[in-house]
């Protein structure tokens, strides 16, 4: 019998170059996901499953409203975005976190007056600084976040912290960790229930080559 | 500047002749299902109190419904579900109706659903709700006409079957009664996010409960769910709850095909109004279920009623139409069966009136040639012109 068709929605970019070497870990026919040059859906033969390629929050979108089955996606898109799906395993790649940051030598909490915070990632923030009781302004930023508090728009940033090179050449430091960040396999909450066996199948394989 | 006096408000949609057409057959078939096991329909305001969506055990977030102010300046909602009014109405103008009640409604909630999530915010709901009895023995009864409703909706259904009680049980083995470390469990075990549920269980001491906690999220699927869950859930309580779930489960299964009924004990509803066995249904192409429901035997009481045992569910017509539309092979829109023309407009209103009583479908022709009566018929697929003349003879012309 034919195997029910699974589509997985990965990350482009580097969450995908890493979840092309997990599936191919497993043992799964990659060529397509290597040879892919501009085409956006790519297949594994002998497995009935597709494989789209989506920016992040799409990853989330296309899952839950279950037009793809799994995803490949980042925690921090996951915490930025939310939505209706199951997180079903840290993938362990990707890792990185979430940080507060200031101009060297700042203090962040010093003083009464309500801080202003620069971020890609205004819900993160929200949420870090209503856990903690704390008002804070709240500006979104589309890139380089690292400029706003040097040229004075911001007191500090939030914002997602690799090796802190870029930081560092800005002449800025992390004063707390937000949380953790790592890629995440996502399930559709229906998908999993009408095709459990066929994708918990693939789940345990992508789990044992972790 | 351009109004908004050409758009629809986000989340909401005209719907037109196949998909209006799909709905109502919907609605028909589920509703004749209701009618005939003995439901009476009710209908409540579309309008109501905030109040009666935000109790004790009612969460329903304030910032997904539709708000409004009466002339008074109280706060108001569109009704974001019906069950809600129904257990205000059974407190109040049915407390002294004999028990058991069996309702069945038929009508719109309302939601604010994220901004371009591309859900609707305005959905027809069909349901039932069994109130009063003297044990469960109505979730029966639910479980069943909740199979039936799925399979109006797509042959390939899964009826899904939990109990609120079992995250509960076992978290009252746990001393550790802080909120904010129950709701993290329990939205990890609701979303089956492993490793946030295992992170959460990091500051418990190791405990039979601890293990039965982390396994929850990971119980589900056909009738074998039950032997693997007694490895982990441990205790008289739990014990009782599960057999009791196994054989509603299994007898159920002489009428509602076995294959179909699917078993997920991690369902720890938000909702927390839920107190025994909860439900939901899916079918394939809708990414969310299409029916959810459960029993709530402390609900009425909140209301200020007599506490009365409950159980209900609510299948999203809007959604199984969707899907119903999308298998549907054939039209579901009727086209006429004859065109009439005459320029007597009178005659040929009586020609239709004639057609009409024979059983056919008419549609007459607001127009005064005859040549674009017969083009018009062409290019509707309307298959005989019949033209009515001065003398109040009438032509039939194959078209």
């Amino acid at each position: 019998m034919e195997k029910k068709k699974i589509r997985i929605a990965l990350t482009k970019g580097r969450i995908e170059n890493k979840a092309v070497d997990l599936l191919k870990k497993i043992g799964y026919d990659v060529t397509d996901l290597l040879e892919k040059g501009r085409r956006l859906i790519l297949t594994i033969p002998n497995e009935n499953i597709e494989v789209v390629l989506a920016k992040a929050a799409d990853v989330i979108t296309y899952v839950e409203h279950g037009v793809c089955d799994l995803g490949v996606v980042g925690k921090d898109t996951i915490m930025e975005h939310g939505g209706k799906f199951y997180e079903i395993a840290d993938l362990g790649f990707g890792r990185c976190k979430f940080a507060l940051a200031v101009k060297k030598g700042n203090d962040f909490y010093c003083g009464y007056g309500v801080k202003t915070v620069a971020t890609k990632y205004p819900e993160v923030t929200r949420n870090f600084f209503e856990n903690k009781g704390i008002d804070v302004d709240i500006v979104k930023i589309e890139g380089s976040v690292e400029l706003a508090p040097l040229v004075g728009l911001s007191d500090g940033i939030v914002d997602i912290v690799e090796t802190g090179t870029t930081l560092k050449e800005n002449g800025l430091e992390v004063v707390e960790d937000v949380a953790p960040v790592s890629a995440r396999l996502i399930a559709n909450t229906v998908s999993i229930k009408l095709k459990q066996e066929r994708i918990l199948e693939i789940v345990n394989l992508i789990k044992e080559n972790l | 500047m351009k109004g908004n006096d050409w758009l629809t408000p986000e989340g909401t949609r005209d719907l037109l002749f196949e998909e209006c057409a799909a709905k109502r057959t919907l609605e028909e078939r589920i509703t004749g299902i209701f009618e005939s096991y003995g439901y009476s329909e009710v209908i409540t305001p579309g309008i109501e109190f905030y109040d009666v969506f935000n109790g004790k055990t009612r969460h329903f977030p304030p910032e997904t419904m539709y708000k409004l102010v009466d002339g008074k300046n109280r706060l108001m909602v569109l009704r974001p579900d019906t069950t809600m009014p129904i257990a205000r109405l059974c407190a109040t103008r049915l407390r002294r109706e004999e028990l058991p009640l069996k309702l069945f409604y038929n009508q719109s909630v309302f939601m604010v659903n994220p901004k371009d999530s591309g859900r609707d915010d305005e959905f027809e709901q069909s349901g039932i709700e069994i109130i009063g009895g003297e044990n469960e023995d109505s979730d029966y009864e639910a479980l069943f006409l909740a199979a039936k409703t799925l399979g109006e909706c797509d042959k390939d259904y899964r009826l899904e079957i939990g109990d609120s009680g079992i995250f509960r049980e076992i978290l009252s083995k746990i001393n550790c009664m802080d909120g904010d470390f129950v709701e993290k469990v329990r939205i990890g075990i609701e979303t089956k996010n492993y490793p946030a549920i295992d992170f959460a269980l990091e500051e418990l001491d190791d405990s039979e409960a601890k293990v039965s906690l982390k396994m929850l999220a990971r119980l589900f699927g056909g009738f074998e769910v039950f032997d693997e869950a007694r490895k982990y859930l441990c205790g008289e309580l739990l014990e009782e709850k599960l057999s009791r779930l196994e054989r509603l489960c299994s007898e159920l299964s002489e009428i509602v095909p076995k294959e179909k009924i699917r078993v997920d004990l991690g369902l720890a509803n938000k909702k927390n109004y839920y107190t025994g066995i909860i439900f939901k249904g899916y079918v394939e192409g809708y990414g969310q279920p299409v029916l959810s429901g459960g029993r709530y035997d402390s609900l009425i009481g909140e209301f200020g009623g007599n506490d009365a045992k409950a159980v209900g569910f609510a299948v999203n017509i809007e959604a199984a139409a969707k899907v119903y539309l999308k298998n549907k092979g054939k039209s579901l829109t009727k086209t006429a069966d004859v065109l009439v023309f005459s320029k007597n407009k009178i005659e040929a209103l009586k020609h239709c009136e004639k057609l009409i009583s024979e059983g056919l479908i008419v549609r007459n022709f607001n127009g005064e040639c005859c040549v674009c009566a017969e083009k018009f018929a062409k290019s509707h697929g309307i298959k005989r012109l019949d033209i009515v003349n001065e003398n109040c003879e009438v032509e039939v012309r194959e078209v």
